[in-house]
C-alpha cells in the first residue's frame, strides 16, 4: 500500500512542480480551469475521502527523500529540482489540494479495497487507469521511468495503457499526454498531436520587449498554442526560440514531459521548465509595468531559486551590446557613424557600409583567409621563379593559377576578392557581365584598343605592357571575373578562351560565380581552386545589422533583426536594402514591423513544387495574402495540384478548432476534395479546349481552396513514414494504368485475331480475364505436370496468346491484398510450361504482331497488315481448321435443320475435344512445313537486337504467311 | 476454347435470346435497303452477336472473312498533322473499329474513316449491297465533337455506306444521331432465358446440372448473359462435378470493390481514405473503367446503408459520376466521392448513437 501511495504523491508532486517556473503569485487561468473540468469528467464517480489528500500533500517531500537514492546517479540535478519541489508546495499549496482532491478520487477507493482484497483484476486496472491521471512530470522522465519498473515488478502490468488512458481522463493536456506516458519518445517526432485546448485560452498581449534577451525552447505539445503560435508569441515579446537547449537556454516551455533529447539534456544544464501558463503570467504581468520591463523581469527571475543562469543571462546581453556599439565605433572606418542618415541619403547603405576590411566581411573569415594566401602566394609562386620556377611548380602541383569563388548573391563575394587584393597592394580590374567577354580575335595586334577580351588577352598575358601605362604604379594587378557563370550567348567561347587566359596568365585571376555546379563551368573547375562561400548565420548577420542599424540612429532589437537575417536568407543586400526602406518610415522597428514587412517582400527565391505546397498548407497559410496563393500554386501549374491532392488528406486543418469526433474534419476533407475534383474539370477545359484563361479559376480549385481550408500540421498515417509531402501518385499510377492498357489491348487484339470471339477491351478485363487468368493458372495446380502443361499450351493457341499474355493476364489480375495467382504454382511446372511453349512456338502461326507499341521501343513501321484471318476454305486447313470447319458445318446443319439440330450435335460434341487435339497435331506439322520455307528470309531480316526479337520475327513470318495464302 | 465463344450464335436463326430482334433485323435486310442502326443495351445481352450475325446475313459468310489492321491516320488539321493509330478488324464489306480508343481526337477519326470508305465504293457490281458497312463500338464513349461530325457525314455519304452504332447507353448519343438511326435497343436477357441458355450449354457439354444451380448462376450474373456463361465455365473448371450448393465465386475485381465499401463502412477518418486512395488506385491500374468502379461501390454500398442515407448516397455518386466524365483524372473524383459519403456517413452515424 505505502509503495502505492507513494508512487501516486510523486506524480502529483510532480505535477506541481512541472510549472516551477511559474511567478510566485498564483496563476490566474490555472486553478480556475483545471479542477473545472476535471470536476467535469469525474464527476460520475466521485467518491471523495478528502483524508487521504491532506495526507498526501503531507507525505508528500519526505518519500521523496526516502526515494532519493534509488536516482542517485542523477544527485546534481535532483538537488536543485527538489528544492524547487519544496519550493513550489510552500508557495502555493492551494492549486496543489485542488489537484489531489480531483485525481485522488478514482484511486482512492481501489486502494482501500486492495487494502482488504489484493487480487482483483478489474479494480486493478481501473487503479491503472487512475495512477495516469497524475500530471506527468515535466521534469524527470529518466526518474519516472525507474519508477515504473519498480512498481511494474509490485504491481499492475497494464500500466502503460492505463497511463495512456488516464492521460485522456484527466483532461488536461488530453491528446498529447496518452503518448507521452509510452516512454518512447521516437514516436513523437512523426506526429505531433493537437494541443488539447486549442484556442481556448486567450493569448497575452504584454510589453513588447518583455522576454528581450531569454532564450526558450519549446517542446512537445503546449496546452493550447500550437508550437509556431508560441514560437511567434515569444518572438513578438523580444524573445528568442532556439531549436535545442544549450547552456544559453533559459527556458524550457513545455506542458508535458516527453521525456526526449530536450528536456534531458535541460535537466542536465538546470534549464527551468515553464509551462504555457507560465509564460503567459510572465507576458500578462509585463503588460501595465511599462516602465523598464526587463529590469523587472530580471528581478523577478532573479529571485528565484536556480535561475541563476537566467539572471546573468541578460546581463551578458547588455554586455554584449556595449561590445557591440564599442565595436562599432572602432570598427567604422570614422566616416560613417558621424554622419546622420539625413546627409547619407545619397549614397545607398549597401554601398555605404561596404565593408572596407577584410574582417568587416560578415562569415566566411576562413574563405578569405584561404584567398589572402592564395592571392600572397601567387607571385612567388609563379612569377619569380621565372624559368626555374618549372621545377617548384611541380613541387605545389595543387596550387592553381586561378581561384573559382562561388556562393549564392549578395553574401560578399565581390567585396571579398576586391578587398583582399586592395589589401595585398593588387590593383584590380574587373570584368563583368556587363563587358562583352566573347573570345579574343585572332588579331592581338588590336591591342587593348579592341575589345574587352583582346584587353584581357593582353593584360594577362603581357607583363611589358601593363608596366608601361596608367597601372605602372601598381606592379601587380590581379583581374577579378565576376559572374562566371552569367557568360552565355554573348559570349560565345567565353569560359574556353578564360582557361586559356588562366593557363598563360601571369596575373591571377579571380572568378566568380553563383552556383559552382552549373554545367557551363565545368571546364573551368579543373584549373580553379574552388572557394565556396556559405551563408553566414543569422546572428552573425544580424550582429552586423545592428551595428549598421545603429550607426544610422534605427533602433532595432537583435530578434528582430535576426528575423530579417533569417528572412532574406543569408543576402545581406537585401538586408540593408529592407532596413534601409523600413528606415524611412519609422526609428524603431520592432519584430512585428519586420515580420509584416517580409511577409510581404520576402526574397524571390526558385519556388520547388514541394515549398510550394508547404507554403501553402503550412501553418502560416491562412495568413498569405491572395496573389502569394496564387504564385505559389502557379509555381508549378501542373505539379503543385498533383501534390495538393496527395497530401492534403494529411493535413489537420488549424481553422476547424477542436474537433471531437473528426466530423468537422472529414466535412472538410470532403468539400476539399470536391474542390480538387473541380480543379480537375476545368483543368480539362484548359487543356483540351486551349481556354488557359481560365488557368486561375484552375488553381484556385485545385490548390487554394484545399490549402485554405486544410492548412494546419502535418500529421502522418503510417508509422515509419517521413512528415514530408510526398510526391504526387498520380503520375505514377497514370503511367502504370496506362502501360497495363496498352498489354491489355495487345491481348485483345490477339483474342480478336483469334477469332474466337469479338469482344472490347473492357469486357475482356472484367468478364472474360477472371476466367481467363483460371483457365490458364488452374491446370497448372491441379492437374498432373505434363497434363497440365499440354492443356494449357493448347489453350493459349486457341486464343493465339503468348506467354507475355499470360504475364499480362497474371498481372492484371493481382490486387494488393489479394493471393497472387501464380501462388502454388511450382517453379518446375512453370518451366515446363515455358519449355513447351517454345516448343510449339516453331509451328505455331502467330497471327498478330506486336502491334502494340510499347514506350522505349521503335515505333513499329506503318501500314503493315499485321494480321489478317481468313477462315475460308484455303485457311481453314491450316489454322485449328478442323475444328472450325467442323463448326461451320455444324452451323450449316443448324441453320438448316434447327429443330433436330440438339440430338444430333451432341455426340459430336462428345468427340470434339479428342478430334481437336489429334487435328491440332497434325495441323501443327503441317503448318511448321509451309511456315519454314518462308520464314526463313524474313527472321534473317529482324534485326536481332530489337528488344522483342522472337515477336517480330514472328510477325515477319505472319506477314508473309499471310499474304501467301 | 471458352463455352461463350463456342456457343455464340452465328446466324440471325440461331440467336435464342432475343429471338424477336433477329426475325425483324432478318426482314428489315432481305428488304433491299437498310437503315443506319443503332444497337444499344446493358452489356451482355447479346448486342455484338446480333450485329455480327446481321453482317453475316447481308454479305454471307464473306463477312467472316476478317482482317485485323492497326491503320495509321494522318491527318491534317489546319496547321499540324495529327498522327493516330488505331485497331481496325475488317472485312471486304464492313470496317469495325472502336473510335474512342483514340481519345480526345476521336473526331479526327471518325471524319477521316467515312470520307475513306466513301471513296473507293465496292465494285461488287454483281452484289445487290452496293454499300459498306461501318461498325463503331462505344458510341456513347465518344466526345461531343464526334458525335457531331458523325451526324453530318452520316447523311452525305449514306449511298455508299451504312453506320451500325453500337453503344451501352443512348442517353449519351446525341438525340440528331440517335434520330438519324434504327434504335434497336437489345434488353438484358431474363434470368428465365439465361437458365435456358446455360442448359442448353450444360446439354452439349454433357453436364450434370443439379437442380437450381443455373438458376443461381443467373441471378448472380446480373442478368448478363456473358456473365452468366463465363461464371458458369469457371465453376466447371473450380469444382466439377457440380455440388447444389457450390459457391458461384464473384469476379476478382468486383471482390475488391465490395472489399473497399466494408471498409469504408468500418471507419470514416483521413487515414481510412487514404488507404481507401490506394485501394482504388490498385483497381484503376488494373484496368477497371472509373464509372464501373464507382457504380459498383455504390451499389455496395446500398447494401449496407440505412435506408435513410440511399437517396442522398446515389445524389452524390451520380454527382461525381457525371463530374467524372467531364475530368480526366478520374481518381479525383472517386475520392471526392467517397470523402463524401464519409463525410455524410459520419455524422450520421454521430447523429445517432452520438
Amino acid at each position: 500500500m505505502s509503495d502505492i501511495r507513494k508512487w501516486f504523491m510523486k506524480q502529483h508532486d510532480k505535477g506541481n512542480a512541472s510549472a516551477p517556473a511559474k511567478p510566485s503569485a498564483p496563476p490566474p487561468e490555472k486553478p480556475a480551469e483545471k479542477p473545472a473540468q476535471a470536476v467535469q469528467e469525474n464527476s460520475g464517480r466521485r467518491k471523495t475521502s478528502k483524508y487521504f489528500a491532506k495526507a498526501a500533500a503531507a507525505d508528500t517531500s519526505p518519500k521523496e527523500k526516502v526515494k532519493d537514492p534509488t536516482a542517485n546517479k542523477r544527485a546534481t540535478a535532483r538537488k536543485t529540482r527538489e528544492v524547487f519541489l519544496d519550493d513550489d508546495d510552500d508557495v502555493k499549496p492551494s492549486p496543489a489540494k485542488k489537484l489531489h482532491k480531483d485525481e485522488d478520487d478514482d484511486f482512492v477507493l481501489p486502494n482501500k479495497t486492495k487494502k482488504s482484497t489484493p487480487a482483483k483484476p478489474a479494480k486493478k486496472l481501473k487503479n491503472a487507469v487512475g495512477l495516469g491521471v497524475a500530471k506527468h512530470p515535466a521534469d524527470d522522465e529518466d526518474e519516472s521511468e525507474k519508477e515504473e519498473l519498480d512498481h511494474k515488478v509490485v504491481e499492475t502490468p497494464v500500466k502503460v495503457g492505463g497511463r495512456g488512458k488516464g492521460g485522456r481522463e484527466s483532461g488536461v493536456t488530453a491528446g498529447g499526454r496518452g503518448r507521452g506516458g509510452g516512454r518512447g519518445g521516437f514516436m513523437n517526432f512523426s506526429e505531433r498531436k493537437d494541443p488539447p485546448h486549442k484556442g481556448e485560452k486567450e493569448v497575452p498581449e504584454g510589453a513588447p520587449d518583455c522576454l528581450a534577451g531569454l532564450t526558450f525552447v519549446i517542446s512537445g505539445t503546449l496546452d493550447s498554442l500550437e508550437r509556431e503560435e508560441a514560437e511567434d508569441l515569444i518572438k513578438r515579446h523580444g524573445g528568442r526560440v532556439t531549436g535545442s537547449v544549450s547552456k544559453k537556454t533559459n527556458y524550457l516551455l513545455a506542458d508535458e514531459d516527453v521525456g526526449g533529447n530536450k528536456s534531458k539534456k535541460a535537466k542536465e544544464l538546470g534549464t527551468t521548465f515553464l509551462t504555457e501558463d507560465g509564460l503567459f503570467d510572465m507576458i500578462r504581468k509585463t503588460m501595465p509595468v511599462k516602465v523598464s520591463p526587463q529590469k523587472d523581469l530580471k528581478k523577478k527571475i532573479g529571485g528565484k531559486a536556480g535561475s541563476s543562469q537566467v539572471k546573468s543571462s541578460p546581463q551578458k546581453h547588455d554586455t554584449k551590446d556595449n561590445q557591440s556599439s564599442s565595436l562599432i565605433k572602432k570598427s567604422s572606418v570614422g566616416s560613417f557613424d558621424k554622419r546622420k542618415s539625413g546627409d547619407g541619403n545619397s549614397l545607398t547603405w549597401t554601398e555605404k557600409y561596404r565593408p572596407k576590411v577584410p574582417n568587416d566581411i560578415v562569415g566566411n573569415q576562413s574563405i578569405i583567409k584561404q584567398l589572402h594566401d592564395w592571392l600572397a602566394r601567387w607571385n612567388e609562386q609563379f612569377l619569380q621563379t621565372g624559368q626555374k620556377g618549372k621545377g617548384k611548380k611541380q613541387n605545389d602541383s595543387g596550387f592553381k593559377k586561378a581561384v573559382l569563388l562561388s556562393g549564392s548573391p549578395g553574401i560578399g563575394k565581390s567585396t571579398t576578392a576586391k578587398l583582399v587584393s586592395q589589401m595585398l597592394g593588387f590593383k584590380t580590374i574587373e570584368v563583368n557581365a556587363s563587358d562583352s567577354r566573347g573570345k579574343a580575335d585572332g588579331k592581338i595586334l588590336k591591342g587593348i584598343g579592341g575589345s574587352t577580351s583582346n584587353c584581357i588577352k593582353e593584360l594577362v598575358n603581357n607583363e611589358a605592357l601593363s608596366y608601361t601605362k596608367d597601372w605602372s604604379k601598381h606592379p601587380k594587378s590581379v583581374l577579378i571575373m565576376d559572374e562566371v557563370d552569367g557568360m552565355s550567348a554573348g559570349d560565345r567561347g567565353g569560359v574556353a578562351d578564360l582557361i586559356a587566359s588562366i593557363k598563360i596568365s601571369k596575373i591571377p585571376i579571380i572568378c566568380i560565380c553563383n552556383d559552382r555546379y552549373s554545367q557551363k563551368l565545368k571546364s573551368l573547375i579543373n584549373y580553379c581552386l574552388p572557394l565556396n562561400f556559405r551563408k553566414p548565420t543569422k546572428q552573425q548577420m544580424a550582429k552586423r545589422l545592428m551595428q549598421i542599424a545603429s550607426a544610422e540612429g534605427l533602433q532595432v532589437n537583435e530578434i528582430a533583426l535576426e528575423e530579417l537575417a533569417d528572412r532574406v536568407n543569408g543576402d545581406i543586400r537585401m538586408a540593408l536594402n529592407q532596413l534601409q526602406y523600413m528606415s524611412f518610415s519609422q526609428s524603431i522597428l520592432e519584430y512585428d514591423d519586420i515580420k509584416r514587412r517580409l511577409l510581404t517582400s520576402a526574397k524571390d527565391e526558385d519556388i520547388s513544387p514541394f515549398t510550394a505546397v508547404d507554403k501553402l498548407f503550412g501553418f502560416n497559410g491562412g495568413k498569405l495574402r491572395m496573389d502569394e496563393r496564387i504564385d505559389l500554386s502557379m509555381s508549378d501549374p501542373d505539379l503543385v495540384p498533383l501534390i495538393v491532392q496527395e497530401n492534403y488528406i494529411n493535413y489537420r486543418p488549424a481553422s476547424i478548432g477542436k474537433d471531437e469526433n473528426g466530423v468537422k474534419r472529414m466535412n472538410l476533407l470532403a468539400r476539399v476534395a470536391e474542390s480538387i475534383a473541380d480543379g480537375d474539370i476545368v483543368n480539362v477545359q484548359i487543356r483540351r479546349y486551349r481556354q488557359w484563361q481560365l488557368s486561375q479559376a484552375s488553381t484556385f480549385a485545385s490548390c487554394i481552396l484545399p490549402a485554405a481550408l486544410m492548412h494546419g500540421n502535418r500529421e502522418v498515417f503510417e508509422p515509419g513514414e517521413r512528415n514530408y509531402n510526398r510526391f504526387g501518385g498520380w503520375l505514377g499510377k497514370n503511367s502504370t494504368a496506362g502501360k497495363n492498357l496498352r498489354l491489355l489491348e495487345d491481348v485483345h487484339v490477339h483474342v480478336l485475331a483469334s477469332q474466337e470471339s469479338n469482344l472490347d477491351r473492357e469486357t475482356l478485363r472484367l468478364d472474360y480475364l477472371p476466367l481467363l487468368l483460371k483457365q490458364l493458372t488452374d491446370p497448372l495446380r491441379v492437374l498432373p505436370k505434363d497434363v497440365a502443361v499440354q492443356k494449357v499450351v493448347e489453350f493459349m493457341d486457341a486464343y493465339s496468346l503468348s506467354q507475355e499474355h499470360f504475364d499480362t493476364i497474371v498481372e492484371l489480375a493481382k490486387f494488393q491484398g489479394h493471393p497472387n495467382p501464380m501462388d502454388g504454382i511450382q517453379a518446375t511446372v512453370k518451366a515446363a510450361l515455358t519449355k513447351a511453349y517454345k516448343q510449339g512456338s516453331s509451328s505455331r502461326h502467330v497471327r498478330v504482331a506486336d502491334m502494340i507499341t510499347l514506350p522505349g521501343q521503335k515505333k513499329a513501321p506503318k501500314k503493315r497488315i499485321a494480321a489478317m484471318l481468313e477462315p475460308d476454305e484455303n485457311g481453314l486447313p491450316e489454322e485449328n481448321g478442323d475444328s472450325l470447319l467442323e463448326r461451320e458445318e455444324e452451323e450449316e446443319e443448324d441453320s438448316s435443320e434447327k429443330k433436330d439440330a440438339d440430338d444430333e450435335i451432341d455426340p459430336d460434341h462428345n468427340q470434339k475435344p479428342q478430334l481437336d487435339l489429334r487435328s491440332d497435331k497434325s495441323k501443327g506439322i503441317q503448318v511448321e512445313l509451309d511456315l519454314k520455307i518462308n520464314d526463313k528470309p524474313n527472321t534473317k531480316k529482324t534485326p536481332a537486337s530489337k528488344p522483342r526479337g522472337s515477336a517480330s520475327a514472328g510477325k515477319g513470318g505472319s506477314n508473309s504467311g499471310k499474304r501467301r495464302r | 476454347m471458352l463455352w461463350v465463344d463456342k456457343y455464340r450464335p452465328r446466324t440471325l436463326d440461331k440467336i435464342i435470346v432475343h429471338e424477336e430482334i433477329a426475325q425483324n433485323l432478318k426482314k428489315l435486310v432481305s428488304e433491299q435497303d437498310c437503315p443506319h442502326l443503332l444497337f444499344y443495351g446493358p452489356p451482355g445481352s447479346g448486342k455484338k452477336t446480333l450485329i455480327m450475325a446481321l453482317l453475316k446475313q447481308m454479305f454471307g459468310p464473306g463477312a467472316e472473312k476478317v482482317k485485323l489492321e492497326n491503320k495509321p491516320w494522318k491527318i491534317d488539321a489546319g496547321s499540324r498533322t495529327i498522327e493516330l493509330e488505331l485497331t481496325t478488324l475488317s472485312s471486304t464489306h464492313h470496317i469495325e473499329l472502336n473510335p474512342s480508343d483514340a481519345g480526345f481526337q476521336d473526331r479526327y477519326i471518325i471524319q477521316e474513316i467515312i470520307k475513306d470508305m466513301a471513296k473507293i465504293r465496292p465494285l461488287d457490281a454483281k452484289g445487290k449491297r452496293s454499300f459498306k458497312v461501318l461498325v463503331l463500338n462505344q458510341v456513347d464513349k465518344l466526345s461531343k465533337e464526334a458525335q457531331h461530325s458523325l451526324r453530318r457525314t452520316m447523311e452525305k455519304y449514306s449511298a455508299s455506306c451504312r453506320l451500325i452504332l453500337c453503344c451501352n447507353s443512348s442517353s449519351r448519343v446525341t438525340e440528331a444521331i440517335r434520330s438519324r438511326c434504327l434504335n434497336m435497343r437489345v434488353s438484358a436477357p431474363t434470368p428465365e432465358q439465361i437458365v435456358k441458355v446455360l442448359e442448353f450449354i450444360g446439354k452439349k457439354e454433357n453436364l450434370q446440372l443439379p437442380p437450381g444451380f443455373t438458376a443461381r448462376i443467373a441471378a448472380q450474373s446480373n442478368r448478363s448473359l456473358r456473365r452468366a456463361i463465363l461464371s458458369f465455365e469457371t465453376c466447371r473448371v473450380q469444382q466439377y462435378p457440380f455440388t447444389a450448393n457450390q459457391a458461384i465465386s464473384p469476379l476478382d475485381w468486383e471482390q475488391y470493390v465490395s472489399e473497399i465499401a466494408s471498409d469504408i463502412m468500418k471507419e470514416q477518418s483521413p487515414k481510412r481514405l487514404f488507404l481507401v486512395r490506394g485501394k482504388l488506385y490498385e483497381l484503376l491500374v488494373n484496368c477497371i473503367p472509373p464509372e464501373i468502379i464507382l457504380k459498383k461501390l455504390l451499389s455496395e454500398l446500398l447494401k449496407k446503408l440505412d435506408s435513410e442515407l440511399k437517396h442522398e448516397v446515389c445524389h452524390w455518386a451520380a454527382y461525381y459520376e457525371h463530374k467524372m466524365r467531364q475530368g480526366q483524372k478520374a481518381i479525383f473524383h472517386i475520392e471526392a466521392f467517397v470523402a463524401k459519403f464519409m463525410s455524410i456517413y459520419k455524422s450520421f452515424l454521430i447523429a445517432t448513437f452520438g
